[in-house]
């Protein structure tokens, strides 16, 4: 069993022509084990993708207190690729498109990135699992052959991160809004991808602002996350009540002083 | 009295004239251009400085060639391998021969076919009097090819060629490489200059013409990897008739020091052209590129994509010059240059020039220099692709839109190949 935990996490995004940039994250608090699927659900501009990129490393995003431990040991000092070879995984809600590169060789790089210089993954056996993966996503080769990400709809980049997860398989993977601009055909889909990984050895934090794709992806736990703080934490109940009462319910509930963007 | 290029070299000239039998024309033609080469200019690249290179100073062009060759025999039915003025391989398919299609030395050529060659020769596409250069590659020319495609002849097999150029000693290389598809006709070459050892400073002066006849289909591929030790100058020039095609895809793999001048004329009406270079740089090497396309004929199309990476120290400079004459009305001039520089020591320089001198015609260029997209390698990493390869990852993609050009895939995978092996070298600290 693997664990991910985020501690007392601060984070400010860094604009290129400042010093000390604006505060982000506020004290984050999370703990998962493989095997678990949690979810974040939250407003808009409430700071979800910033933890996702913050556990992932991204360079834009500044750690300024806390920490990201994966199987207890700090990850803060490793690059985004080391951390991904650690196990981590993230699904970006806006995937970047790479014209002359295609996807197939693009997941084979990744994919061999993982193992020894010696040993890379025989073409043959690459080609079988692909197809395997891609029939789950009801995905053809046509868009395997495609350059990576160029061109593709919203929804057909949502699927091809989903791919490169069902391919990559990691310990855990963080997916940010991968139902967003999705029909409920193609959130089926998704979601059939990302159940197909559940199991023992995989843990997922499933990052989304509605609850719909939550009744397709059942979690372990749902967190509510508001102005860079978890707010509060429970059952799949709890996103259904979310459903019910709105964000704006909630804070009041909680009598918490917070302005949603989404507020008129 | 310092001695001139003409004392210097003029007996030895016309000894090597007689020694490889050329026709007395030819000879000739050596001498003018020898005893005129002093008077003409070493011609200019914007932005360049490439004087002290001494080009205009070759030391010992005649010298034996070298035997000592390796190189890998790409599988084709048609090929030419030279070193200099030795021809290690030469075939054509026999269907070609017999429907008259040539594809010989230069010697060959001058002895079977003197007409032909005289015809072209220096005559159509450039003149000897082009500049210093060019009058020295006639001069003291010491390898060559010719390729002709008769009239409505469809070649549909690719031509290759490989040419070695002797670095192993002190040996200018002067090449000079004459191809003719003459009208209606349809051919793809692909040319593949190769230095052979690394143990001398030497000039190497390359001179490639194009004609491409009304109604003919030209696509001209080159990958040119000159070594470390050599200053080389590369003139590529094509000729387009009437509503005939040339399409130009150029590697510039070299380690050398270069400068390239790729000029296209469009002068038949309705003629067209697109021009693809890419180029890496790696260590100390300088070079600029100059790709030039000129609308003379009405309706006709000249297009140049040039993209380029530099690592290390290295510096390359693109010049995209589209050039619209008065009188091609309807014509279309279009070009793009970027380049990516991959270290904070790297210098590029990426200069669109529009001359246009008519009304009713389009045009249009875009020019970028930049570095490496964070936002694609941040992604590659995310899926735990390391620095380095990423990197040549983003940079293959950047460099796809000239690749993707290449019609044979064979050539497509040999580029990519020599692309990976020389970001590879590049990355080195
Ligand atoms: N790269 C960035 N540069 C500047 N501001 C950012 C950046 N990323 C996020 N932010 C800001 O941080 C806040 C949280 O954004 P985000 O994490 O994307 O929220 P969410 O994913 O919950 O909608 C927003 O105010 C947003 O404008
Ligand atoms: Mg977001």
């Amino acid at each position: 069993m693997s664990t991910l935990e985020v501690k007392d996490l601060h984070v400010s995004v860094v604009e290129e022509d400042e010093t000390k940039g604006q505060e982000i994250l506020k004290g984050v608090n999370l703990k998962m084990s493989t095997g678990e699927i949690h979810a974040i659900m939250g407003p808009n501009g409430t700071g979800k993708s910033t933890l996702s990129q913050a556990i992932m490393g991204n360079s834009a995003y500044k750690v300024t207190q806390g920490d990201v431990l994966l199987d207890g040991k700090s990850i803060l000092d490793m690059p985004v690729d080391e951390r991904a070879r650690a196990g981590l995984f993230l699904a970006m809600q806006y995937p970047a498109e790479i014209a002359g590169v295609t996807n197939i060789e693009f997941m084979r790089a990744a994919i061999n990135a993982r193992r020894d210089e010696n040993d890379q993954i025989p073409v043959m056996e690459f080609m079988k699992k692909l197809d395997e993966k891609q029939g789950i996503l009801d995905m053809t080769d046509e868009m395997s052959e495609r350059y990576l990400n160029e061109g593709f709809s919203g929804g057909e980049k949502k699927r091809n991160e989903i791919l490169q997860l069902l391919m990559i398989e990691p310990k855990f993977a963080i997916l940010d809004e991968i139902d967003s601009g999705l029909d409920i055909d193609a959130l089926k889909v998704v979601s059939r991808g990302v159940n197909s990984m559940r199991g023992d050895n995989f843990g997922s934090l499933i990052i989304t602002h509605y609850q719909r794709l939550l009744n397709y992806i059942i979690p372990d736990q749902v967190h509510v996350m508001m102005d860079g703080r978890i707010v509060k934490s429970g059952g799949p109940e709890l996103a259904k009540k979310l459903e019910d009462e709105g964000y704006a319910g909630l804070r009041d509930d909680l009598g918490l002083d917070v302005k949603l963007t989404d507020e008129i | 009295m310092r001695s001139s290029i003409k004392d210097d070299f003029m007996d030895d000239t016309i000894a090597f004239s007689k020694n490889h039998e050329e026709p007395l024309w030819f000879q000739k033609m050596r001498e003018e251009a020898l005893n005129h080469a002093t008077e003409l200019q070493l011609p200019i690249f914007e932005k360049i400085s490439y004087r002290g290179w001494r080009l205009d100073h070759p030391k010992a062009p005649f010298a034996e060639a070298n035997t000592d060759n390796s190189f890998d025999l790409p599988e084709t039915n048609n090929l030419l391998v030279q070193n200099g003025d030795q021809t290690l391989v030469n075939k054509l398919d026999p269907k070609l021969s017999e429907q008259g299609v040539i594809f010989t030395d230069i010697w060959t050529a001058l002895k079977d076919y003197p007409e032909l060659v005289q015809k072209y020769f220096l005559a159509t596409a450039l003149k000897p009097a082009e500049n210093k250069l060019v009058a020295l590659n006639l001069a003291l020319m010491n390898g060559g090819a010719f390729l002709y495609v008769p009239k409505n002849v469809k070649v549909d097999q690719s031509i290759q060629s490989i040419y070695l150029q002797d670095n192993s000693q002190q040996k200018d290389y002067v090449h000079h490489v004459l191809v003719v598809a003459d009208q209606g006709s349809e051919v793809t070459y692909l040319e593949n200059f190769l230095s052979q050892g690394d143990q001398a400073d030497n000039i190497a002066n390359i001179v490639v013409e194009v004609v491409a006849a009304a109604n003919s289909r030209v696509h001209f591929s080159a990958l040119d990897q000159f070594g470390q030790h050599v200053s080389t100058y590369i003139n590529r020039h094509g000729y387009v008739g009437d509503n005939a095609r040339l399409d130009w895809a150029i590697g510039l793999m070299n380690d050398s020091q270069v400068v390239g001048d790729f000029g296209t004329d469009l002068r038949g009406e309705g003629g067209h052209s697109e021009a693809k270079v890419v180029a890496i740089t790696t260590g100390e090497q300088v070079s600029g590129i100059d790709t030039k396309i000129t609308n003379y004929g009405q309706h006709t199309i000249g297009h140049i994509l040039q993209h380029g990476v530099i690592l290390q120290s290295s510096s390359l400079t693109f010049n995209g010059v589209g050039h619209i004459v008065k009188g091609a009305r309807g014509s279309d001039a279009q070009q793009e240059s970027r380049v990516l520089m991959l270290s904070r020591t790297a210098r590029g320089d990426a200069n669109p020039i529009l001359l246009i001198d008519e009304n009713d015609v389009t045009a249009g260029h875009a020019a970028s220099v930049g570095r490496v997209n964070e936002e694609q390698m941040y992604y590659l990493m995310s899926r735990g692709i390391d620095q380095e390869t990423a990197q040549r990852l983003v940079i293959r993609g950047f460099l796809s839109s000239v690749i993707t050009e290449i019609p044979e895939k064979e050539v497509r995978v040999r580029l990519t190949d020599m692309i990976e092996r020389k970001l590879i070298n590049g990355q080195q600290k």
